[in-house]
């Protein structure tokens, strides 16, 4: 390569994505880093670097607390309660959207926007005084209630769209070989569906698991989930370690979240979801 | 749309009449908790906060008392004003970094792109309590920067941590990911094209931007400060760990009125205040999102 | 009006070369059409004129300036775009005076220019009009206003009416090459179709896999073509490989007189210089197809490759019939270069012996 080629090599090296994806790296994956450091230290005294011993003992010591044990065993069933729950109520009714002519389809089918259009936690509140005269607060089934109406759009809305995209000829060519409608539906048109409903419904476990204000407004102090007992580490725990190995274990699903989402849902499909 | 319904019916084997029956009963359940979880509660919030007992307990009747003490009292204004401040200047760095960050997202491709898109969406995998925790490590006093600083001998930074620029920059890393999301999605319908050619006849990047980009994905731009202003105006989490005790955002001082304070009529008030001051964001919302809807069944 | 000029323009993207040494003159007012399959890097080349990709290598000159590194705003091209590329949230109009307004006319002027544009291209009255109201011939003649009204030195079109049907695309490329001849503005347009080049261009530049196979007048390029690959691309062409040994190019039964050195060789035979007696030889004809004007007869040669030759009329001849074929004006390749080219007489072809 001459001296010319290498300076025109040197203009097409796109500098703006390098720089950005530098910055970004640093503000974005920078802090999770430091969490990550922090998880293995034993002893990180200021202003060192590095933690200067690193080692397993607060995983034992965080492992070993009762209100970690007591509060994962919370999430999870409270996570599989509601995904259970808002399955078995939403996925019907996303057929029925996607699928039978009933007066009054679009209107109640535009109504669980209405979700959305709030300030999420004004509408917690509003729910919240009601729950009071019902005795719901500071009880799991409160907690349960309040978690299902978080989940509704996502999971009648995205199995809305999946029943509508099942494509109507390969149903009519299952007929044309003989099958019943309902073997249709278990046979064509499930399938045919599952991936957006399995997403909606991981979409759903995810965000329960995650769900703070709902749970804090409600829950407190009986019901401790995972995310309240780590607001409790992040203001009262002046152990630092134990917060940071119990953000790695809290990150777990959202992790594995992301792994499955990055075959399921492109960018594209995402912000058209949120009316881009 | 309606033909595929109806022949929906058909291949379910059922005739249209039922079909219209059964899809009420299907969708009833879901819709009877929007009614009684969202709309009654709503509705039950204004009604309550306007139609209180009278001062001798007994008796309700019509009265703004609890909307005259919120807004004569110095406290909850306060409080308004810092969610205010908080909702627009996080809204404002958002759109100042994620505008320009889709538009290079857009047009750009290579390894560098790809790179940065996985970044930007990245944190819409990182649960905002994980994030609240990692700010204090990173930015909190004896944090990862003043580790840094002291170590090339510069002083301390003063924290946002228990300041307003705490839950601002808890917001903006947040929602960085929905908000480009939301901006891509509109920004595809810009053809790469169309912004040649007017660079083509003369138009730099200010012009392009200005005359040809900005018109078309000016729509998303408000959907997305919708979605974030909705989520901001009212966010508990951000605020009540990294925010400053006193002014307080709405949602800590809600949950504070509701829970320590024990004044469910002053709570609903308040929320009812962040449903007023949300409404046109709230509707504009929901319009755009029913027209898009409309768009796509066509 | 003015002229490009391309130094040994280069563009790879990473390390893949999309275009390699290109090297071309387009004079004052020539019309020059870059012809090529998809991927052959035709459309590159003229977005590295219009300054949309930069060139990894080499230079582009307009009127002897270099403005390689220019950013498109800043070149005196213009380009109409395979989409025609029209703003849709502006009305024709718009789209025309766009360019104007960003220079700071007047709106007078502005308009005064639109209209005469638009009288131009013959859609006179057109200026209010949304563009999702044009039809596609319509939004292209736009699309050409508003690269005509800046005045632009070097007008480019990229496969500008690719999208339209036949009939349309027809009358468009006249209108432009009408278009072109009046306002004597130089052109460079890229297709992939040899119809649309062989009736637009003052010059054809064939290119293939990013390299410039031949640049020459479009009858030229069908009678003399410079490579295997312009011979097969521009018309038809029957291509044999064989063996040159001793001054004669042989291939199964077919021996050729080829005054060159040993080694091996592709035939290059057009239809209608291929002259065939039906009866005898090592040929069979697997198939006639009866045009009307003529008949193209498909014949196997022994070593497996399928000739078409071009016949007055259909004969009275059944598939599997014995064939021999005799060349009457040939052409040898040899590492892409040409060869030999036989005597244009036509009948007095050199020794062709069928057995």
């Amino acid at each position: 390569m001459s001296t010319a080629d290498l300076r025109l090599a040197w203009r097409d090296v796109d500098w703006t994505g390098i720089v950005l994806a530098a910055v970004m790296a640093v503000v974005i994956i920078g802090p999770l880093v430091v969490v990550g450091l922090w998880a293995f230290a034993e002893v990180w005294r200021f202003p060192s670097l590095l933690p200067q011993e690193w080692g397993l003992r607060y995983w034992g010591m965080t492992l070993g607390r009762a209100d970690v044990w007591a509060a994962l065993s919370v999430s999870l069933q409270l996570s599989f309660v509601v995904t259970l729950l808002s399955a078995l109520i939403c996925l019907p009714a996303a057929y029925a959207f996607a699928r039978l002519d009933f007066p009054g389809r679009d209107v109640l089918f535009l109504s669980f926007l209405t979700i959305q259009a709030f300030p999420r936690f004004g509408l917690l509140i509003s729910i919240a005084t009601i729950f009071l005269t019902l005795g719901l607060v500071g009880t799991f089934w409160g907690v349960v209630l309040i978690q299902l109406v978080n989940t509704l759009m996502f999971m009648i809305w995205i199995p809305t769209a999946a029943f509508q995209n099942v494509d109507r000829r390969l149903e009519e060519a299952a007929r044309d070989v003989g099958a019943g409608p309902i073997r249709v539906f278990w046979s064509v048109t499930l399938p045919q569906a599952f991936p957006a409903i399995a997403a909606a419904i991981l979409l759903t476990f995810v965000g329960t698991f995650y769900e703070t204000e709902g749970a804090w407004l409600i829950g407190a102090p009986h019901v401790r989930t995972m995310p309240i007992l780590m607001i409790s580490f992040i203001n009262n725990q002046l152990v630092v370690q134990l917060g940071a190995v119990l953000s790695l274990m809290l990150w777990v699903p959202s992790f594995l979240f992301l792994l499955m989402a990055r075959r399921w849902m492109g960018p594209e499909a995402l912000g058209r979801g949120l009316g881009g | 749309m309606t033909d595929t319904a109806t022949s929906g019916g058909a291949a379910t084997g059922r005739p249209d009449a039922s079909g219209r029956v059964t899809g009420l009963i299907l969708v009833a359940l879901p819709v009877a908790m929007v009614m009684t979880m969202i709309v009654w509660p709503i509705g039950l919030a204004i009604l309550d906060t306007l139609w209180l007992p009278g001062p001798d307990g007994t008796g309700a009747r019509f009265s703004v008392a609890s909307y005259r003490f919120f807004f004569s009292d110095g406290y909850s204004l306060g409080n308004l004003w810092i969610t205010i401040w908080t909702t627009a200047v996080s809204t404002a760095i958002l759109m100042a970094i994620a505008i320009p960050l889709s538009i290079y997202l857009r047009f750009r491709t290579g390894r560098a792109a790809a790179v940065v898109q996985a970044l930007a969406i990245f944190p819409l995998f990182v649960p905002s309590i994980i994030l609240a925790y990692a700010f204090v490590r990173v930015l909190g006093p004896n944090g990862m920067v003043d580790i840094i600083l002291a170590n090339i001998g510069l002083p301390r930074i003063r924290s946002p941590y228990l300041t307003v620029w705490g839950p601002v920059i808890g917001f903006v890393w947040d929602n960085l990911p929905l908000t480009v999301v939301i901006l891509l999605a509109g920004l595809s319908g810009v053809s790469t094209q169309a912004v040649e050619a007017a660079r083509d006849v003369g138009a730099g990047r200010i012009a392009t931007f200005r005359h040809i980009i900005l018109p078309r994905i000016g729509p998303s731009i408000l959907v997305a400060a919708s979605f974030v202003v909705l989520g901001l105006f009212s966010a508990f989490t951000f605020p009540y760990l990294l925010g400053p005790a006193a002014p307080e955002m709405m949602g800590p001082f809600m949950q504070r009125t509701f829970g320590d304070v024990l004044d469910p009529v002053q709570a609903r008030t308040q929320a009812v205040v962040t449903f007023l001051f949300c409404a046109a964001f709230g509707w504009f919302y929901v319009r755009s999102i029913a027209a898009n809807r409309r768009r796509m069944a066509r | 009006m003015a002229t490009l000029t391309l130094q040994s323009l280069g563009k790879s993207f990473g390390t893949t070369a999309a275009v390699t040494g290109v090297d071309l003159v387009v004079g004052d007012g020539e019309l020059v059409c870059l012809l090529g399959p998809s991927g052959s890097g035709k459309s590159t080349v003229l977005r590295m004129v219009g300054g949309f990709e930069g060139p990894t290598a080499g230079r582009v000159l307009i009127d002897g300036q270099d403005v390689t590194h220019l950013p498109p705003e800043r070149r005196p091209t213009s380009m109409m775009f395979q989409s025609h590329a029209l703003w849709s949230h502006m009305t024709v109009a718009g789209n025309i005076g766009f360019g104007l307004r960003l220079r700071g006319l007047s709106r007078a002027d502005v308009a005064q220019r639109v209209d005469a544009a638009l009288d131009t291209v013959g859609l006179p009255g057109y200026g209010p009009r949304r563009t999702d109201q044009l039809s596609g011939g319509q939004a292209q003649r736009v699309a050409l206003a508003r690269s005509l009204v800046l005045e632009p030195k070097i007008l480019l079109l990229d496969e500008p009416f690719a999208s339209l049907d036949q009939h349309l695309r027809e009358r468009l490329r006249e209108e432009v090459r009408d278009l072109q001849k009046r306002l004597r503005i130089t052109m460079v347009f890229v297709t992939h179709g040899q119809d649309e080049a062989l009736a637009l261009a003052d010059r054809i530049v064939v290119m293939d896999r990013g390299r410039v196979q031949q640049a020459d007048r479009p009858d030229r390029l069908y009678r003399a073509p410079a490579t295997p690959f312009v011979a097969g691309f521009i018309g038809q062409m029957n291509l044999i490989a064989g063996e040159v040994a001793g001054g004669r190019f042989v291939q199964g039964a077919m021996v050729l007189a080829a005054p060159v050195a040993d080694g091996p060789a592709l035939l290059a035979v057009r239809p209608e210089a291929l002259a065939v007696s039906f009866g005898t030889g090592a040929g069979r004809l697997h198939r006639v197809t009866d045009f009307g004007s003529h008949a193209v007869a498909e014949i196997d040669l022994p070593e497996g490759t399928r000739v078409k030759a071009h016949l007055p009329e259909a004969p009275d001849a059944a598939p599997g019939m014995p064939v021999t074929v005799t060349p009457r004006r040939h052409t040898l390749y040899r590492d892409d270069r040409v060869l030999w080219v036989s005597d244009t007489a036509p009948g007095a072809a050199p020794v062709a012996v069928d057995a």
